[in-house]
């Protein structure tokens, strides 16, 4: 455990500089940026208790993990209805399920790139949990495939293909908004 | 369009995203110019990906900022060293601390004086209590003002806190005033004063009664978190009196000290 002064000069260098990435992941997990500023101030305190923790690898995958905890526990004690079960993002990574079923035609690049930021907003909020937190560790945070697999546990296969879903997902949403 | 493979997918997103190796990367590129599904595919893919970032990250608002940079600089994870920096009287942090604690209590009773606020459970005021004698001893000195003489412990605690209960001499019984401090307990800071018998300190915790109340009830002993407790009421306070001390010790400094 460090002294004192060196866990307020880890907190500063680890946790400060990242205050936006870690209210863009709570934001996107709990909905609602004025929770994600109470899930984030939780999660830098725990971030705090648990300085010692740090390995010196990348400060971000660490503290975005923290913060992902913390989602989920805050999820667990004020909306226990929305927790997305476990169970249900196994079945998801199945081989097959949604890709290839046709849903229509794609829609085009330049579609995808002028769609109102409100369109892109809500589909993101309509993925399901496990696309949506692949998809903003990455997209929005910048997370390598590895630092993903890494912190949520599961192989980077898991990782590509919850990706790919997403964004097709969020796609077709874009597609056939009006 | 053609109908890509789930593999070729997946393979787009990992160029788009620049996470394959050199020499799949330049075969896949290869493919993506050659065929117009590919291609079509991978266009998607990075407008979706711009398209996202551009979203961007929500603001960090600058006095969240300082909340959160505040965390890592208040927070001092020994509680001998944080007792003793918060209540050195020179510190500016103790009257911020007494400030508050003493408006945050004023507001909250809606301007009536602070000890009329709600009745707490007794069983969290003695455990409060007996935490406070704990800490206390921990603590650098257990006491904010050092002092045998009755005189000068009595006006100190007035200042501080705007009064302060009847401070008996008993050293001719053998339990020398050493000194008295305040104590926060469920949000009242309230005057303790520290009396010795040989090594043992004894904290006694008074709490004033609401204004007019002349209620009064014999001291009842009890342990407290391995402490010896007596309470007593009289005199327009409620007493605390908690120490280590043996009880018949303890009974017998409770005697003497509601004689006087």
């Amino acid at each position: 455990m460090p002294g004192n002064e060196q866990a307020a000069e880890l907190f500063r260098q680890i946790v400060v500089p990242h205050l936006a990435d870690a209210l863009a992941l709570a934001r996107w997990l709990t909905g609602s940026l004025h929770d994600a500023e109470d899930v984030v101030q939780e999660a830098s305190i725990r971030a705090f208790s648990a300085i010692g923790s740090y390995e010196g690898r990348g400060p971000r995958p660490w503290l975005l993990s923290i913060v992902r905890n913390t989602c989920f526990t805050w999820l667990a004690k004020n909306r226990p209805q929305e927790i997305v079960l476990v169970g249900s993002a196994a079945e998801m990574d199945g081989p097959e399920l949604g890709l290839h079923e046709d849903p229509g035609p794609d829609p085009e690049a330049e579609l995808i790139r002028k769609a109102d930021a409100a369109a892109v907003e809500a589909a993101i909020a309509a993925l399901p949990q496990p696309y949506r937190e692949v998809l903003v560790l990455h997209d929005v945070n910048g997370l390598s495939y590895k630092e993903i697999a890494a912190m949520l546990s599961i192989p980077m296969g898991t990782v590509m293909s919850r990706l790919s879903r997403a964004r097709r997902q969020i796609a077709l949403q874009i597609g056939r908004a009006p | 369009m053609t109908a890509l493979s789930p593999s070729d997918h997946l393979l787009l997103h990992a160029l788009a995203d620049q996470e394959l190796d050199v020499a799949t990367a330049m075969a896949l590129e290869a493919r993506v110019a050659a065929e117009p599904a590919l291609a079509a595919e991978y266009a998607r893919i990075l407008a979706l990906k711009a398209r996202t970032k551009a979203l961007g990250k929500p603001a960090v608002a600058p006095d969240f900022a300082a909340r959160i940079a505040a965390l890592g600089q208040d927070a001092e994870p020994k509680p001998a060293a944080r007792r003793a920096r918060i209540f050195s009287f020179d510190h500016p942090s103790w009257w911020a601390l007494a400030a508050s604690v003493v408006l945050t209590a004023f507001l909250a009773g809606g301007g009536t004086y602070w000890f009329t606020a709600l009745p707490q459970g007794e069983a969290s005021i003695e455990d409060a209590v007996a935490d406070g004698h704990h800490r206390a001893l921990l603590a650098a000195s257990p006491i904010d003002v050092q002092s045998s003489d009755r005189h000068t412990v009595k006006p100190w605690l007035d200042q501080k806190l705007g009064l302060s209960p009847p401070t008996a001499d008993l050293a001719a019984q053998g339990f020398p005033l050493v000194g008295g401090r305040v104590e926060v307990i469920a949000g009242n800071p309230l005057p303790v004063l520290v009396y010795r018998r040989r090594q043992h300190l004894i904290s006694v915790v008074a709490k004033p009664l609401p204004n007019g109340s002349v209620e009064t009830a014999p001291p009842v002993s009890k342990t407290v978190d391995g402490y010896n407790m007596v309470s007593w009421t009289g005199g327009g306070f409620h007493y605390w009196a908690v120490s280590d001390l043996d009880p018949a010790e303890l009974a017998n400094f409770v005697d003497d000290f509601r004689k006087q």
